[in-house]
């Protein structure tokens, strides 16, 4: 007994110091534009307190989002991401559209259901406009979305905005608005991974 | 595989092809690329002779009752044009890592 005490107080010691650390610069730098910029890559509005950034640390499903708890029982949630690889592989919108639905929130049970889809202009591109619901009574629970597909070079990015609640609760339109000025506001800071590829290639191909 | 499909017009770009592998039958690898509209041919290696060429047997279950396994593990593996294996990475594959080295071999490749 009295040679396993002193390693406790080892590891309180060390616990105690780590809270000394400095603590990590925040990914979100603020700009006097009232924006903020992530990772030298993207420039947008951030949401407003109480929205916690998400960030994909190696690899993962998207690139950067923000996730809210809201009131009531679980689930009650929003989340938002700029997702640069959705699901599906075509670099058509339409077909990338009906790849995208059969795949998003597939492992959840619901299966939801396009409610509206609509052509509209997003970054100076003609992009297609989402607007899904599903619901999973025997898990209690439903997510309504938002998707914005959009050409991006040779490419097609997303924008994705899902809200879950409670089987018998109802949806709120708020979160979405937050959705709406990070899309409107986004900015690309840089050539992105593939847009430097197209160059390369360009480049060795003469 | 999704990821693959998408980065296939970029592949072709670099003279590079893609084949997947698997140890299901060809019915089961039919509906999968269906599922995933997958334009490149899938491989289905039920004697599983290819995926231990290239390392590739799973080091865990599920395990067939002789001990041999019942899938292979995910590993990605580049073979240049004169069929030397030049890179090879187990666990989901990082594409941009895989097209950032097909365009150092097609840099090989363009100084000879």
């Amino acid at each position: 007994m009295r040679a396993i005490t002193p390693l406790i107080l080892i590891g309180f010691f060390l616990g105690s110091c780590a809270t000394l650390t400095p603590e990590k610069p925040s990914a979100l730098v603020p700009t006097d534009r009232g924006t903020v910029v992530y990772k030298d890559k993207y420039e947008f509005a951030r949401p407003s307190p109480g929205w916690f950034l998400l960030q994909a640390l190696e690899g993962g499903d998207f690139e950067l989002g923000f996730m809210r708890i809201e009131k009531g029982e679980f689930p009650s949630q929003t989340t938002f991401i700029y997702d640069d690889e959705p699901f599906g592989s075509s670099r058509e919108l339409d077909k990338r559209s009906e790849q995208y639905c059969t795949r998003f929130l597939f492992n959840s049970g619901m299966f939801p259901q396009i409610r509206k889809k609509e052509k509209i202009q997003l970054m100076g591109q003609s992009a297609v406009a989402l607007y899904l619901e599903g619901e999973n009574p025997n898990r209690n629970e439903k997510a309504k979305s938002k998707i914005y597909l959009v050409p991006k070079g040779e490419r097609i990015i997303s924008f994705v905005c899902t809200q879950w609640r409670p089987f018998q609760e109802s949806f709120d339109p708020e979160p979405f608005e937050h959705f709406e000025r990070f899309v409107r506001s986004f900015k690309f800071l840089k050539p992105d991974f593939y847009e430097e590829l197209k160059d390369k290639v360009k480049k060795l191909k003469g | 595989m999704d990821a693959h499909q998408r980065d296939l017009y970029l592949y072709e770009r670099l003279n590079a092809r893609v084949l997947g592998v698997s140890m299901d039958d060809v019915s089961t690898i039919k509906f999968f690329a269906k599922e995933l509209w997958l334009e490149f041919p899938l491989l289905a290696n039920t004697l599983a002779w290819m995926g231990a060429s290239y390392g590739a047997y799973a080091d865990k279950p599920p395990f067939a009752p002789d001990g041999s396994p019942l899938r292979f593990g995910r590993r990605t593996v580049v073979i240049d044009s004169k069929g030397i294996v030049r890179y090879i990475k187990n666990g989901s594959p990082d594409n941009r890592e895989i097209l950032a080295f097909l365009v150092q071999l097609e840099k090989e490749v363009l100084k000879k």
